[in-house]
């Protein structure tokens, strides 16, 4: 492009531009149409990959709303949620363990050869 | 409808293979891709400067052209429709380059008979034009490209680059102003 030189005869500036663009506007691909072809059939099926992977999420989290909406609304939820607070299951719970913590707390004092003694003795 | 207004037979060629496309015929598509993608890689190949780059950016073109077989009407020439997606994808090209194509061409596309002295300096002058192209800016590249190598209508290239015709006819302008000065050592030998 640097180096001068004289357009061939009977050409112009836009005859010329037509001819070097209109010289590259057709560019050959052999096996373009088959390798094209076979890309938008691996697009095709990914795109139905996605759709059915979409579809099951869906119908999966349908699923799971339905089996959480089955024991009742949100009030029988609240309302067992009170139920187990108060209930004497939790109460019972609670007085185990603060027997425990009074056994744990009598333990050191018990003389191990004393329970010996009255297993041997039935006197005692 | 009068016979002057009906479409040219590539045209209605082109509307019946892509209702045969949108119904999942692959021949039709097979036939489709291999009456358009000469053109396309041209025009690609002289937008981006690689051959291997415009075969991608083509493949992708189909690719798109076949996900909206079925909402495709037939409003404008294919051709049109499917420059204007190819448009999209040299711009989204030079957004993820990080620059403008500023690069010439890989090659030139046919060296020609260099036996003989007229066709080397038509060669030669050739290959001037082409790195000049490609040293416009975008607009004024794509818009030359258009007018002059796909031989599109102002209208059409406006509506690929979704731009005012004004502002094509500006970009053509000032691309062949360009033009001049980057080859005015070819036409005003000192």
């Amino acid at each position: 492009m640097n180096r001068p030189m004289h357009p061939p005869s009977g050409h112009d500036f836009d005859q010329d531009l037509a001819r070097a663009l209109a010289s590259g506007r057709d560019v050959s691909c052999p096996g373009f149409a088959d390798r094209a072809v076979q890309a938008i059939g691996a697009d095709r099926r990914r795109r139905t990959l996605l759709r059915w992977g979409s579809g099951l999420t869906t119908a999966a989290a349908c699923l799971l709303a339905a089996f959480v909406l089955q024991g009742g609304g949100d009030d029988s939820l609240a309302q067992r949620a009170d139920a187990l607070a108060a209930s004497d299951e939790s109460r019972q719970l609670s007085d185990i363990l603060g027997f425990v913590d009074e056994l744990s707390f009598l333990t050191p004092a018990i003389d191990p050869h004393s329970v010996v003694d009255a297993l041997i003795n039935p006197e005692l | 409808m009068s016979p002057e207004e009906l479409p040219p037979p590539e045209d209605e060629e082109d509307k019946r293979l892509m209702a045969l496309v949108a119904s999942g015929d692959d021949d039709a598509l097979r036939l489709l891709v291999h009456r358009h993608h000469v053109r396309l890689v041209g025009y690609l190949r002289s937008e981006v400067g690689s051959q291997t780059t415009a075969e991608e950016l083509a493949m992708e073109v189909f690719i798109r052209l076949h996900r909206a077989a079925g909402r495709w009407r037939p409003e404008a020439k294919l051709t049109t429709y499917l420059i204007h997606i190819a448009h999209n994808l040299v711009l989204n090209e030079w957004r993820r380059r990080g620059r403008k194509p500023t690069t010439a061409l890989d090659s030139a596309p046919e060296p020609g008979d260099l036996s003989h002295d007229s066709a080397r300096r038509v060669n030669e002058l050739d290959e001037a034009f082409r790195q000049a192209v490609a040293l416009l800016p975008p607009e004024q590249r794509t818009a030359i490209l258009l007018l002059v190598q796909q031989e599109m209508p102002y209208e059409e290239i406006a509506a690929v680059m979704e731009a005012p015709v004004s502002s094509v006819k500006t970009w053509i302008h000032r691309a062949r102003t360009r033009l001049r000065e980057l080859l005015k050592d070819h036409y005003d030998p000192a």
